[in-house]
């Protein structure tokens, strides 16, 4: 009986601890306000090479923001375009701003005070483990509260202009093949020499 | 009286033998007297360390003994399936890197999913024979040492295909399921082995849920040391392969393939009489409870095997875990099998001392189908905290079915019982890779639709088991034939064999192993009634 009490005792703070979690998270991207920042995005390579790529990024207030006074902080992501988001749920672009999973990757966060209204410009060195994909590049404005308010970013409203392609690095060394190859053949040969052995051993005991 | 060939070791079919819990051990018994059960003082099996049957094999199960030959056949055995199936899953909590990595999408990662288990499809049918001829020694030990190159051979891994192509070789080590199964069936009296299968199966099997913490813990390590985190998962895969390369050498050196030495050294004395191998795939075959235990287990171990793939990717995505955490949520589904597969092993018991071969069914119905409902209950879990309870009770539910299906399986057949367990275990696999092909392949479905979706299929699934009937012991909704020879359990085996054999007393094990099988009439055995079978009467009693 005690096992009962105990089972529905959980259930019970199961159920409240899911009803709880329903009401804070109803933020969508819809509500912020669409190109309050101006922000491009430039690869400082095009084409194929060996090397560390980077980006150069601007953002800067545009002149049609209205909720300019609101604006705490900047910050700048690195989103998914469409083209790398098919046939891969978790990228998905979700209108609710705490499931939307389409900007995963953090480029840089400015705190902002008026004086900045004229913006910023940067080099970012991408990171080693930014997938292959296309991409755009997105500045969100923050309030005091860590809310998302406002946004701009490098491409149109569609997703379809001024993207650029990221190849990612393989991860593969040639230390860690060499390694493989030496640790694969000792596993097939110290199994044979083991077989062969006991065969032969075998042998001698049958003949004796 | 003839002694009876198809016990000796090295007949087909004696592959799995002794994994029902009611075999009687005779080999010797005719000749030997009723003394045959103890242990005589000049007796070379006072030298074993725990008590063993004329056979050699252990009368008594020590899981903390490491006892030369048996304990530490069962301990080789079990780590080796351990180990294996650590291996095979160890992609499952990466995926999350490696698909970055790779560029793949949820149709490859699904495929990938779907060949890793496909292998073992093949390979496990193939074990049985393997075993027959070289040793369960050998048999784990190829099993282990062949498949490692495949898991090194991840760090060359450069696209979808390659990556589907090295899952699907490191799936054929899942083989290790049989020979564990087949070297403690040589090492454990026939009472027993229930139990050691069952806790042999289940540790073995925790190995799925091991992997999901093990992984992220060696490659967040790895990471640490300076690593990119493109190059830290493909050095993570050396610890399963280095895993089973030191557990390939364990084998071959501590491991004895019998209890009284190696099968190449031993000089087989005596006459061994193989079964006809076409003879015993065909009673396999024609047996259609054969086909719906390999459909029912295919949504017990099936379904375990897809979540260990799906569900550590399905904590993180949704959930938004990180890599780590998601890693032990997904570990408790895998590391329930410890006590929840014996769990179900011994309800099966149970239910059958109480209402015979009935019960059994029953329990494995109720078992299966309740975890199955469980399953449609975590993809309509939208809070963690209910997630994670629908996942631990459906883990339960599923894995104690998977343990009462090896409690109905051994009496399906006496002649083939080694190819039906091979059978069988192949049908999880198959289980598997189709429904991770049908819910967890496209986009078609989110992972949480594809859980429920598996789970409705899983019910459904479910149901044969009220078709599988035996005449003698009935089924779920039928009593027991009440004709006249048809309710003899020496009917139902005896019918495996043709006439011609019987005049050659080659069904005699079969015989015996009716008899010992009329507990699975419950409470209502009355042995008093039963003539003796005109050719089965042992000498000494």
């Amino acid at each position: 009986m005690a096992i009962h009490k105990i089972l529905f005792a959980s259930l019970l703070i199961c159920l409240l601890i899911q009803s709880s979690h329903a009401a804070t998270k109803e933020r969508l991207f819809s509500d912020l306000e669409k190109s309050a920042l101006e922000v491009t995005a430039t690869p400082s390579r095009v084409g194929e090479g060996v090397g560390v790529d980077k980006l150069s990024i601007t953002w800067k207030v545009s002149s049609t923001a209205t909720k300019e006074p609101e604006f705490k902080a900047i910050k700048v992501k690195l989103c998914y375009a469409p083209a790398s988001q098919v046939d891969r749920p978790w990228r998905k672009t979700e209108n609710e701003l705490f499931k939307d999973k389409s900007c995963p990757h953090k480029i840089s966060s400015w705190s902002y005070d008026p004086a900045m209204k004229a913006g910023q410009s940067f080099d970012y060195t991408l990171e080693r483990d930014i997938p292959t994909g296309t991409y755009f590049v997105r500045a969100y404005a923050v309030d005091t509260k860590d809310h998302e308010v406002a946004f701009g970013q490098s491409t149109n409203e569609d997703k379809t202009t001024n993207l650029f392609s990221v190849q990612a690095i393989s991860g593969r060394h040639k230390s860690l093949d060499i390694a493989s190859v030496c640790f694969s053949v000792f596993s097939v040969v110290a199994l044979l020499v083991f077989f062969v052995n006991e065969k032969r051993k075998a042998k001698i005991e049958q003949s004796e | 009286m003839a002694p009876n060939h198809s016990n000796e070791n090295g007949s087909i079919g004696s592959s799995l033998h002794g994994v029902t819990a009611r075999e009687q051990i005779f080999c010797f018994s005719v000749e030997d007297g009723p003394s045959s059960q103890a242990i005589r003082s000049d007796d070379p099996t006072a030298k074993f360390a725990l008590p063993v049957d004329s056979e050699h094999r252990a009368k008594v199960f020590k899981p903390l003994s490491f006892a030369k030959p048996h304990m530490r056949a069962f301990h080789l055995g079990w780590i080796s399936f351990f180990t294996c199936f650590i291996s095979t899953f160890a992609a499952a909590p990466l995926v999350p890197v490696i698909r970055d990595n790779l560029d793949l999408t949820k149709t490859d990662i699904g495929n990938a999913g779907v060949a890793s288990v496909s292998g073992a499809i093949f390979s496990r049918l193939a074990m049985g024979a393997v075993c027959d001829l070289l040793g369960a020694r050998y048999g784990t030990a190829f099993s282990l040492m062949l498949s490692a190159p495949a898991v090194f051979s991840m760090s060359f891994v450069a696209d979808a295909g390659s990556y589907l192509a090295v899952r699907f070789m490191i799936g054929f080590c899942l083989a290790t399921f049989v020979s564990c199964q087949y070297w403690t069936s040589v090492m454990f009296t026939g009472k027993i082995i229930g139990l050691v299968n069952g806790c042999a199966g289940g540790w073995g099997d925790m190995g799925g849920g091991v992997t999901q913490l093990l992984m992220p813990m060696v490659f967040h390590v790895i990471k640490l040391t300076g690593a990119t985190p493109f190059s830290a998962w493909r050095f993570a895969f050396f610890i399963p392969g280095f895993l089973q390369i030191i557990m390939g050498i364990l084998v071959l050196t501590l491991g004895q393939d019998l209890p009284d030495g190696n099968l190449s050294t031993l000089q087989k004395s005596g006459q061994v009489s193989k079964d006809k191998f076409s003879k015993v795939f065909w009673f396999a075959v024609k047996n259609y409870r054969t086909w719906i235990l390999f459909v029912l287990y295919g949504f017990s171990m099936g379904v375990e095997l897809t979540i260990n793939n799906v569900i550590s990717g399905y904590f993180y995505d949704r959930f938004n875990l990180t890599l780590h955490t998601a890693g032990i949520v997904a570990a408790s589904f895998g590391m329930a099998n410890f006590f929840a597969r014996p769990f179900g092993g011994y309800a099966s018991d149970v239910a059958a001392r109480l209402f015979g071969m009935r019960g059994r069914l029953w329990t494995l119905w109720i078992l299966q189908t309740v975890g199955a409902l469980f399953c449609i209950w975590l993809g309509r879990a939208s809070s963690l905290p209910i997630a994670i309870l629908a996942m631990m009770l459906f883990s339960v539910g599923t894995q104690a079915a998977c343990g009462a299906l090896f409690g109905v399986a051994p009496f399906v057949s006496r002649r083939s019982l080694g190819l039906i367990s091979g059978l069988t275990g192949a049908g999880g696999n198959f289980g598997s890779g189709v429904t991770q092909l049908l819910f967890f392949s496209s986009s078609r479905f989110s992972t949480a639709e594809g859980l429920s979706l598996m789970g409705v299929m899983a019910v459904v699934c479910t149901i044969p088991v009220a078709f599988i009937h035996f005449p003698q012991w009935g089924s779920m909704f039928l009593r027991p034939s009440q004709h006249e020879e048809r309710s003899k359990e020496e009917h139902y085996y005896g019918g495996e064999w043709t006439e011609e054999e019987k005049s050659l007393g080659l069904h005699e094990g079969s015989i015996k192993f009716a008899e010992n099988s009329r507990s699975e009439r419950g409470r209502k055995a009355v042995l008093a009634d039963i003539p003796t079978p005109e050719t089965g009467s042992p000498a000494h009693v």
